[in-house]
């Protein structure tokens, strides 16, 4: 599903030159669900946006669903990312003066399906995150675990192939961050593809595959059988 | 102390290049503005306030009933100052203003045509202040023959020499010896005068008017301007309470045998410019438009600085961090207050000097525009420097103090902990108001301008019930040319460029002959003051008048040229005729007794044409035959064919030597010369609208780049929720296309009100207002608004959501 050949991302800003990625290679297949570890600063965030389509690297090769993608256009990967991903960040990164429900239903407003519809999915996606029940609120009136959940909504309410997601847990607390675990994994044993940066290794548990980190080059790759 | 918060509010200009910038320009903007409507208007309401003793000096009016006519003039009969001065001893002195146009004027071999020559009393020097320059104001113009000139008129007549003593020939070469030189009168006079001749010359001369004659007969003619000074602790209004006892005393009885009455009016000198409203008046100012101009002044200002607290609470989520650190680090509300008023005031400091500069660099500019000679040594003056840099340190303030008071009450726990920008949401719809506002100020003149010059438009193409093109009107001043317009006539109708000729006492646009006459009625011939034209058997035929009863004049009758009267269809309905014009009697010219005249009958009516401009309704009208050639000759000529025709009109002009030079009018532009008004109006308006639009965009950029920025992070979510960059920038366009949209809503029905009013108040005809110049102005400033925002909507839209999601 996904391939990476010698994927380096150098950062050049007044002067100095961060290389955040060195020449690296994997390949993620459908229906993984791979963490990525490493110390702060050893180019999580930067590999995690590369595979979303948000960047793209300075050298190297990165094949996304069969397309080369290394050198499409920034309105060609914004399509692509529309229709196959779904981002979960740290801090939710949700609109504060959107409701629940409408900022669920961001991503299908802009896949251009009817109302309706869009409806009706948001409705059945709230469900399934046991958020229903706040969806006329507005994000600054749920708690930390809440608003995670409710990210977690967006990044599948357009049934995507795969989630991205950089440090979910981050900002809750244990109990809170073992719901969204569940959440993710729950999503994998459906079929959906994960790619989620962490910490922490009980949630890095929940993977079938480490791939560790360290400036910027794979350390190593754990696989895990659970 | 002070030192510090100037570094830091320095050091805060220069870090913030791009606000810092658009906020001096606006309030520069808006200074320079604001700078020449308060000498504009200063200056129009300052008028004659320099004569000492101004607020005893009034100019004497008249007010007239004739039959069932009223009228008010701006001058009196030629004894009335005279004989007030002898029956009340509240007056102290008083003095005329008898003036002529287009006064030939002979200095040696030079010659001169003047139209600011009056003849007055000796008193005037006594009455108004005048610097004298040389020779002396002690009887100056005390003996007949004397001439006070102005410093201009000696310097142009005589250059460096010494005048005093010289002889200028005026008019038919009367020797006029120079006694005095005054200073030039002040722009803001409303008499303007270039000489002054003793009134005593013309009582000695044979035939002269005898300016100290007291006849009955004299009250009765409307003549000069007339001031007088009354004595201190006197009031006008005695005057006016004794002012029956006179009039039975001096014009009662004459007035009552022709069916009139007069009543005296007065106006202190110095509300004479902008209040005066009369017949024959000298050019004044208007009231109206000095109260628009220092309402739209205030506006300019009030949205200048509006821009300013615009964009400061605008930056206040960015600074919001700043004020915690100095919070925490100790710093009190009032310091922070303090600190944030003194950036306000810097700027505005700036803005100060910048726009002094600017204001001198315009000022040529301006008074073309304006009419105006202001001077950069008004602006220079130490009194108008203070308080000017008093005013725009209160904008200063004023405009400081709301993002001061908002900006030091941030908590700095919630500042630092992230909280500060989302304070905003009551403040952002402030700032929302804010540009609503200035665009709603901005689109109503939009609206203004297309509207005032759509109504120019209409005044000059709308058809006046005769044929104003390819027409040139003569002046026949030379007496004794004047003797030979008919042969003149014919002369000129030999040339095949010429279509035809007339003479008449009158042109539409120019008719001031208004006599009582005999107009026949029921069962009696019955007085009324009625407007006429003397003219020849061409006239009607030249003007292109519609004949919609009855026959043009016909030589081939015979008695036309006595006995017939021409009148248009207003005077067929007021002189209660209607259909039955035809035949009706007209008494013209008779005795007071009503014994004589000249009795016509009438022979057409024609359609009603606009003989004044189009701010007056028609009125009754009548032309008859003139037994002598009369003032104005006017050329029709063939279309295209103007500069053959001219070129003969002038060679013929002097063929027949004719002393004046070369001059004629444009029969169109005769009436187009009453728009004056409107034709400026229409350009301050364009100017004044811009102006506005500018201070509006500019609040808008802020408000855009504002927006930009606060909204990053909602684009950046979007974006990586599957936003396009196209969807995002329809996102924020729609934003502005709202605020633009509903500023236009409140704009149309206000514009469309206050110049309903404008045109119903100042025109008898007027425009519609189009929908579609409604339409154009929403549409020129959503337009420029958009263009305005695109800069940071495109930047904000296209920016990568990695950069703006990243926390730090
Ligand atoms: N936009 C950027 N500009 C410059 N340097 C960057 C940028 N983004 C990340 N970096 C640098 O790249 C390295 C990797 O960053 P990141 O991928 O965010 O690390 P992690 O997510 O593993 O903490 C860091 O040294 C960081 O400072
Ligand atoms: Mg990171």
């Amino acid at each position: 599903m996904i391939k990476s050949v010698d994927l380096t991302r150098i950062f050049l800003t007044e002067e100095v030159e961060t290389t955040a990625l060195r020449q690296v290679n994997f390949n993620i297949e459908q229906g993984e669900f791979v963490a990525i570890m490493g110390p702060s600063g050893c180019g999580k965030s930067t590999l995690l946006n590369i595979i979303g389509l948000l960047d793209n690297p300075t050298k190297g090769k990165y094949i996304f669903l069969d397309h080369d993608v290394t050198n499409s256009s920034e309105r060609q990967r914004a399509k692509l990312r529309k229709q196959n991903i779904g981002f979960v960040f740290q801090n939710f990164n949700l609109i504060d003066e959107l409701t629940v429900f409408e900022n669920v239903e961001m991503p299908l407003i802009y896949l251009g399906i009817p109302t309706k519809e869009r409806k009706q999915r948001v409705e059945e996606v709230l469900e399934q995150m046991q958020i229903s029940h706040r969806k006329k609120h507005f994000p600054g009136q749920l708690s930390g675990g809440q608003q995670q959940r409710v990210a977690v909504a967006r990044a599948v309410v357009s049934n995507p192939k795969l989630i991205l997601a950089d440090e979910p847990t981050g900002n809750l607390d244990s109990a809170n961050g073992e719901e969204v675990m569940n959440l993710l994994s729950d999503l994998n044993r459906k079929g959906t593809t994960i790619i989620m940066v962490t910490h922490s290794q009980r949630d890095a548990e929940f993977s079938h595959r480490i791939i560790r980190l360290f400036d910027g080059q794979i350390l190593v790759e754990n696989f895990q059988s659970n | 102390m002070l030192k510090n918060y100037l570094l830091s509010a320095i050091r805060n200009m220069a870090k913030n290049k791009f606000y810092s910038a658009l906020n001096i320009i606006g309030l520069t903007i808006g200074l320079v503005t604001f700078i020449l409507i308060f000498l504009y208007v200063r200056d129009e309401i300052t008028y004659d306030q320099h004569h000492k003793n101004y607020e005893r000096i009034f100019r004497i009016e008249s007010s007239f009933r004739i039959g069932t006519k009223y009228d008010n003039f701006a001058i009196v009969p030629l004894p009335m100052a005279p004989a007030l001065q002898l029956e009340f001893p509240e007056i102290e002195k008083v003095v005329r203003f008898a003036g002529d146009d287009n006064l030939l004027v002979r200095i040696g071999d030079k010659e001169y045509y003047e139209n600011h020559f009056y003849y007055t009393d000796s008193t005037v020097f006594d009455v108004f202040t005048h610097p004298l320059m040389a020779g002396s104001l002690d009887r100056c113009l005390a003996e007949p023959n004397s001439i006070v000139l102005t410093n201009s008129s000696a310097k142009k007549y005589f250059g460096n020499e010494n005048p005093i003593g010289r002889i200028v020939l005026v008019d038919n070469d009367i020797q006029f010896k120079v006694t005095a030189v005054v200073a030039d009168v002040l722009e803001n006079s409303h008499l303007k005068f270039d000489a002054l001749m003793s009134a005593s010359t013309l009582a000695h001369r044979p035939g002269g008017e005898d300016f100290n004659s007291m006849e009955p007969m004299r009250f009765w003619n409307i003549g000069v301007y007339a001031y007088v000074l009354l004595s201190p602790n006197s009031k006008i209004e005695t005057i006016f309470e004794k002012f029956p006892q006179f009039y039975e005393k001096y014009m009662k009885s004459l007035g009552d045998q022709i069916n009139a009455s007069f009543d005296l009016k007065a106006t202190r000198i110095d509300k004479v410019h902008l209040n005066s409203k009369l017949s024959a008046d000298l050019p004044t100012g208007n009231n109206a438009y000095i109260k628009i101009f220092s309402i739209v002044a205030l506006f300019i200002l009030l949205l200048a600085s509006i821009n300013y607290m615009n964009m400061a609470t605008a930056r206040a989520t960015k600074r919001a961090k700043e004020v915690g650190l100095r919070k925490v680090v100790g710093a009190e509300r009032k310091q922070l207050i303090v600190q944030f008023i003194s950036e306000a005031l810097l700027l505005t400091f700036i803005a100060y000097l910048l726009s002094l500069a600017l204001t001198s660099i315009l000022l040529p500019d301006f008074n073309t525009l304006s009419g105006k000679s202001l001077t950069f040594g008004v602006i220079a003056s130490p009194d108008f420097l203070l308080l000017f840099f008093a005013i725009s340190m209160l904008i200063g303030v004023i405009s400081g103090s709301y993002p001061a008071f908002y900006l030091s009450s941030f908590s700095p726990l919630k500042v630092l902990k992230g909280h500060a920008g989302k304070s905003g949401k009551a403040n952002q719809w402030l700032r929302r108001g804010l540009v609503l506002i200035q665009f709603f100020i901005a689109i109503v003149m939009i609206i203004a301008t297309i509207v005032v010059s759509d109504q120019l438009d209409f005044l000059k193409n709308k058809d006046l019930g005769f044929d104003k093109n390819n027409a040139v009107v003569l002046e026949m001043q030379d007496t004794s040319f004047r003797k030979q317009a008919v042969a003149f006539k014919e002369h000129l109708l030999q040339n095949p460029s010429i279509v035809s000729a007339c003479n008449s006492s009158g042109v539409p646009s120019r008719n001031l002959w208004i006599q009582v006459m005999l107009v026949e009625q029921e069962n009696e011939m019955k007085e009324m003051a009625v407007i006429l034209t003397q003219c020849d058997y061409d006239y009607p035929k030249t003007m292109g008048f519609k004949f919609v009863e009855g026959r043009d004049f016909d030589k081939n009758m015979g008695t036309d040229d006595t006995a017939a009267v021409i009148i248009n269809e207003t005077a067929a309905k007021q002189f209660g005729w209607g259909e039955e014009a035809i035949g009706k009697k007209i008494n013209y010219g008779m005795e007071l007794d009503r014994s004589g005249g000249r009795v016509m009958k009438v022979i057409g009516v024609v359609k009603d044409y606009n003989f004044n401009s189009l701010h007056n309704k028609i009125e009754p009208i009548i032309m008859f035959i003139s037994p002598q050639p009369r003032f104005l000759t006017t050329v029709r000529y063939k279309e295209g064919e103007k500069n053959q025709a001219l070129e003969y009109i002038e060679q013929s002009w002097k063929e027949f030597g004719n002393k004046r030079p070369f001059d004629y009018k444009i029969l169109s532009e005769m009436q187009e010369e009453s728009y004056g008004a409107e034709q400026r109006i229409s350009t301050l308006f364009l100017i004044i609208a811009s102006i506005t639009l500018f201070i509006a965009l500019l609040g808008l950029l802020g408000l855009s780049s504002f927006t930009a920025e606060s909204r990053t992070r909602e684009i950046g979510i979007r974006k990586v929720n599957g936003a396009l960059t196209g969807d995002i920038m329809l996102l924020l366009f729609r934003e502005f296309f709202w605020l633009i949209l509903i500023s236009f809503a409140f704009a149309v029905p206000v514009a469309i009100w206050q110049l309903t009013n404008w045109m119903e108040s100042s025109f008898v005809y007027y425009t519609q207002i189009h929908w579609y110049s409604v339409a154009l102005s929403g549409l020129v400033a959503l337009i420029i608004g958009l263009a305005t925002i695109s800069f940071h909507v495109v930047r904000a839209a296209s920016a990568n959501p990695v950069e703006s999601l990243k926390y730090e």
